[in-house]
């Protein structure tokens, strides 16, 4: 249940703080931290538009991929606290329970008939089926490593045991951030920024949205983050820890996270458009050294 | 402790695969280099002091130190930035690494013989199915001579899995093979870029007497 509330509680900053440290570094004047969560209330205000040439997909589809976010929290467990839900396989649930979020985009993407937009769900799906395997090698290894297939015991086993478990720690920390800038079409991948409808990938998606449905999906985007957020702080917060200082490191990871991603926008370029399937590769190559790491800690492998 | 080197080391074979700039090579030769520091001076200190200390300056003067510094200056002199077009796509590379990593690590879990260290084999086995495929797929005459490092650094740790003597003789073998390979591609790469204003192989079709 905890759990639930921070996340939404980091959400609101999430995005706030993203920006405030590109401002900072690219010499503009920082805009408040609340400034994204203005934005969301001035578009609820507003009411949508939708084109005439669009069904009734195109309407659901917001409120899907808001919900599936939504639903996709009640499984984060954070530090000793389960989540809301939770059930033996857990973690396929809350993978698909997202993907099913991104199909309605992608078929909302579809339908309003735009040249551009189906383009832009093309390459959004090529993403994800690519970011894929390398979050169930992730999880599977995590899973193996504990003979567990819950999301809440997942990390429990995580701080025990030997030297080698930090480099396991280190490497999945590594893939869970950059497939949250994947899932989300931030920097190396896609750039938020752009103003060219050709080198977009997910806000050529959300062209046709507005009003309240956009404000729904930049909410979803800020949940999003806190996430992946929360995910990478259960790899450092122990459970053993008295809860007061969890919760405090939480907010701190959560923080720095959203500041490294601040800092990585301001100082990277967006990857050519040729060579993001094998930069996306490049983390399941990386998963697969985390699973073979796991397989020789957990005596699967055996070598003397 | 050995493990984690062993882990890192596999890890930058999918670096290898990833990247493609010429520098970056240099740089991940060099990396390879303390890592084989790292698992000689962790695994080997059992043998004679002079041995030890041979290998250790081995690995760290001439393999990530020397031989890096020479092919930066080969590749200054030679105005490298890129590889130019690897024969298969980026994409590729990398799942071939990672499977080379997986069939080698499968096969040395099937060997269990007590006189080789399996811990050795796997990434040394994958360095060297890393180090073919790496010249193959590449035109450049450069890249050919990483490749041929990778290969040789999968043959350094080879000789680690047979068990943890590693003779002073076989060694100063190997690291005068290596040290000849090098100068003498080095400066054949320098010629022929002299000459061609290209190191690509496809050049090298048109000599003639």
């Amino acid at each position: 249940m905890l759990s639930i509330l921070l996340i939404l509680i980091a959400a609101l900053f999430f995005p706030g703080i993203i920006n405030k440290v590109k401002a900072k570094i690219g010499g503009r004047k920082m805009p408040s931290v609340f400034q994204p969560l203005f934005d969301v209330i001035r578009l609820f205000k507003k009411g949508a538009i939708y084109s005439p040439v669009t069904s009734l997909i195109f309407r659901l589809a917001p409120i899907i991929y808001f919900a599936s976010v939504l639903m996709a929290i009640l499984f984060i467990p954070l530090g000793g606290q389960k989540g809301l839900l939770s059930f033996d396989g857990d973690f396929v649930f809350f993978v698909y329970i997202l993907a099913i979020g991104k199909f309605m985009l992608i078929i909302s993407a579809m339908d309003t008939g735009s040249g551009f937009e189906g383009m832009g769900a093309n390459r959004e799906a090529l993403y994800s089926l690519l970011a894929e395997p390398a979050f169930f090698i992730l999880l599977g290894s995590l899973a193996l490593f504990n003979d567990i297939a819950s999301f809440s015991d997942l990390y429990s086993l995580m701080h025990s045991s030997t030297d080698l478990t930090y480099i396991t720690g280190v490497a999945a920390i590594y893939v869970l951030m950059y497939m949250a800038m994947v899932e989300n079409s931030r920097l190396p991948v896609d750039d938020p920024k752009t103003h060219l409808e050709l080198t977009m990938v997910h806000e050529v998606m959300i062209l046709d949205n507005s009003g309240f449905d956009l404000a729904l999906m930049h909410i979803a985007s800020g949940l999003k983050f806190a996430i992946y957020g929360t995910l990478i702080s259960n790899f450092i917060i122990y459970t053993a820890w008295p809860l007061y200082i969890q919760i405090f490191l939480f907010f701190i990871i959560q923080s720095c996270f959203a500041v490294v991603i601040g800092i990585l926008e301001s100082f990277r370029a967006r990857n050519k458009m040729e060579k993001n399937p094998q930069w996306i590769l490049m983390l399941s190559a990386i998963a697969v050294v985390i699973f073979l790491t796991t397989l020789i800690i957990t005596h699967k492998i055996i070598l003397n | 402790m050995t493990l984690l080197f062993i882990i890192l080391y596999a890890a930058t074979l999918i670096y290898f695969a990833l990247s493609e700039r010429v520098r970056m090579f240099v740089v991940l030769l060099s990396i390879q280099g303390a890592l084989l520091f790292g698992v000689v001076f962790f695994s080997l200190y059992k043998i004679e002091l002079f041995d030890f200390i041979f290998i250790l300056i081995e690995t760290i003067m001439v393999k990530s130190i020397i031989i890096p510094w020479f092919l930066n200056k080969v590749r200054k002199h030679n105005n490298l930035k890129r590889v130019h077009e690897p024969f298969v796509p980026v994409f590729y590379s990398i799942i071939v690494a990672v499977i080379s990593l997986l069939f080698s690590f499968l096969v040395s879990n099937y060997l269990k013989e007590n006189q080789i260290h399996t811990v050795y084999f796997t990434v040394a086995f994958a360095s060297v199915i890393f180090g073919l495929y790496f010249i193959i797929i590449h035109k450049n005459l450069f890249s050919h001579l990483v490749g041929y490092l990778i290969i040789e650094n999968g043959i350094f740790l080879f000789s680690l899995t047979v068990g943890s003597v590693m003779p002073l003789m076989v060694n100063l073998a190997i690291l005068l093979d290596v040290f000849m390979g090098v100068l003498v591609l080095g400066t054949f790469v320098n010629r022929i870029g002299n000459t061609f204003d290209s190191i690509e192989i496809d050049q090298l079709s048109k000599l003639k007497d």
